[in-house]
């Protein structure tokens, strides 16, 4: 990778207590993971359930404790930051989460959802504002007459633009992504994959990419990292590890359905 | 004959804002030993067909078929009575499928004595025998679980064993794998295809997922807004899709497209549930819909051994 690093991560460990004042050590969650994601770049991070992705963008977005381990921020050392000041840089990193659903309020109406974060911010509500959000909603492909409707109203893909257009509010440039698309159809998943790619080309973001499914992020992905058990099994750029693939857990993912379809 | 025959099944159900058309026509033709797919976007109607099927259908739902047969006997009559004794359900969720409060031993116990005439002793020895077939490492130790102690995995590896349990032949699948993870799921789709060969099962694969056809099936039927709109083998399926709505599914999987290159998204959505359907179904998206297609309904098209409904020619690229 030759531009610049937004994310430099290294030998973090995280550890969630065991319960029970005796209780021994658990084993890490995240296991000394080590990795970069350049500037306006996409790092895919796949690994099975429980191996420790979450928990990993969890530590990044500082709300869980870290062990050990450092990790920086467009050069700056994030896990120092405290207050105030780690409330307002957080914002700089955008979230989105697998249940557009649970993750929207379905009583709001499009337009309070995504006044929200600008009103935490200290912005007024008005006109501009509410211009503000009409052209987030267009960024994602979403008609200005969205803003009066309510969450509970949306299709999952339509929902999921709403997530997106609400994690955008701020002008994030680092942008996490856990599963954003599995709990959608193939043709929406299409859709909603389409808008990343864009957004990631006009705002110059940069991503961390969460999924079950490598076959998704390697379509997008500059870069992959695979989780295994808390370790990191493989990580270099997408193309290298779908070509070649050092690891048989990777191997596996790679050759589940269609690729090679049955005769 | 075919095991599983269903022609021209709808199922309509009555709401206070209107009729929904839950499925609309829907065919179905499943060979005995075969795992057959059934995929669509969600809300096509797969689990209502599926729950038809075992004589789940929500109370009020006005069912009618041409023919709605298993193994020769009617099932609008008789689907009550063949679930548990000859179609087992496995669904999404195992964990929900499982009594939190009970051992599995327990579990499994309770399904051998309501349908199978064994003694205790034999019993106990059958249900360690089917968990060992559905590849539990150490079926004792998983007898004496509960279900909070098994992963995923294990858990939807229980639910398949009590399936079984049952004496079922024919197991009707909703999407088994989709809260699992890949390779998971792929394990278990393994464990599906060794039983049918090792059992003679049947089983109904539905799913929203064409890698989990790809990985798991003989043969797949497309549905659409509550129509069955392709069948045929899964390799010609994958390889020369004659519906253009199928087309348009594969094409807009991540692997149809180059590294990094735009997705074939299919633009708008499915016709709401509530709505008469004039034409094809499919017009108001196709990207090859002519005139006709918004006003005659499409008629049937073959090549090789699959079958699709649509207005162009079976030749058209
Ligand atoms: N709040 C918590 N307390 C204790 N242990 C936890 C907690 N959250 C996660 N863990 C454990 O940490 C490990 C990693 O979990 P994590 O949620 O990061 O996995 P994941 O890769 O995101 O899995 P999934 O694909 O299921 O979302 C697991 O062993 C999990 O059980
Ligand atoms: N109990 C019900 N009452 C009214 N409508 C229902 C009911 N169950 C399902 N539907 C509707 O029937 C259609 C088919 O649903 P379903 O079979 O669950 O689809 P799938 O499994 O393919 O996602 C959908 O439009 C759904 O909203
Ligand atoms: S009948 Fe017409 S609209 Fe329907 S799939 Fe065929 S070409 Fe498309
Ligand atoms: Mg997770
Ligand atoms: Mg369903």
């Amino acid at each position: 990778m030759n531009s610049t690093a937004i994310l430099e991560v290294r030998d973090l460990v995280i550890r969630y207590r065991a319960r029970g004042l005796f209780a021994p050590r658990s084993r890490p969650a995240v296991n000394g993971a080590s990795f970069t994601l350049a500037e306006r770049e996409t790092l895919g991070i796949v690994g099975e359930s429980g191996s420790g992705k979450t928990s990993l963008l969890r530590a990044i977005l500082r709300l869980i404790p870290v062990e050990s381990g450092s990790v920086r921020l467009e050069g700056q050392d994030w896990l120092a930051l405290k207050g105030d000041t780690l409330r307002l840089t957080r914002q700089r990193i955008g979230v989105v989460a697998q249940n557009p659903y649970l993750s929207l309020s379905p009583r709001l109406t499009i337009a309070e959802i995504l006044s929200e974060p600008l009103l935490a911010q200290g912005e007024r509500g008005g006109p501009a504002m509410r211009k503000k959000i009409a052209a987030l909603l267009s960024d994602c492909g979403l008609p200005a007459d969205f803003m009066e409707r309510r969450a509970r109203e949306l299709s999952g893909g339509q929902a999921q633009r709403v997530a997106i257009a609400r994690a955008l509010a701020l002008e994030p440039k680092l942008m996490i992504l856990d599963e954003p698309t599995s709990a959608l159809d193939v043709s929406v998943q299409a859709q909603i994959l389409n808008l990343l790619a864009d957004l990631k080309e006009s705002r110059g973001l940069s991503m961390l990419f969460v999924t079950h499914n490598l076959k998704v992020v390697a379509h997008l992905s500059d870069s992959l990292l695979v989780m295994r058990r808390g370790d990191i099994v493989e990580f270099g750029a997408t193309e290298q590890v779908v070509r070649e693939p050092r690891h048989d857990y990777t191997r596996e993912l790679l050759s589940f359905g269609l690729i090679g379809a049955r005769e | 004959m075919p095991l599983l025959e269903v022609r021209n099944l709808s199922v309509t159900i009555p709401t206070p804002e209107g009729d929904v058309h839950a499925v609309r026509a829907i065919n179905l033709e499943i060979e005995k030993g075969e795992i057959h797919g059934v995929i669509g976007e969600s809300g096509c109607g797969k689990t209502m067909t599926g729950m038809t099927l075992l004589g789940l259908a929500p109370k009020g739902a006005r069912i009618v078929a041409d023919s709605l047969h298993f193994d020769g006997e009617d099932l609008s009559k008789n689907a009550e009575r063949l679930r548990g004794r000859r179609i087992g359900l496995i669904s999404q969720d195992p964990a929900a499928a499982l009594n939190p409060v009970l051992s599995i031993a327990r579990q499994m116990d309770d399904v051998l004595r309501a349908h199978r005439n064994m003694s205790r002793q034999a019993r106990r020895a059958e249900a360690s025998s089917l968990l060992a077939a559905t590849g539990l490492p150490d079926p004792q130790r998983v007898l004496k679980s509960y279900p909070h102690q098994l992963s995923g995995g294990m858990q939807q590896r229980v639910v398949i064993a009590q399936a079984l349990a049952t004496g079922a032949d024919f197991l009707i699948a909703d999407e088994p794998t989709t809260a699992l993870d890949v390779s998971v799921g792929a394990q278990v789709l393994a464990l599906l295809r060794k039983l049918v060969s090792d059992r003679g099962l049947t089983v109904l694969m539905i799913t929203h997922d064409m890698d989990v056809i790809a990985e798991a099936c003989d043969r797949v039927t497309v549905l659409y807004a509550g129509l069955s709109v392709e069948v045929g083998p899964v390799g010609e399926i994958l390889q020369q899709p004659g519906h253009p709505y199928t087309q348009a599914l594969l094409a807009a999987l991540p692997d149809a497209a180059p590294h990094g290159a735009r997705l074939a998204a299919i633009e708008g959505s499915i016709p709401p549930p509530r709505s008469g359907i004039e034409g094809c179904a499919f017009a108001p998206r196709c990207p090859k819909a002519m005139p006709v297609c918004a006003r005659q309904v499409p008629p049937k098209r073959l090549a090789e051994a699959h079958r699709w409904l649509c207005h162009l020619p079976a030749s058209a690229p």
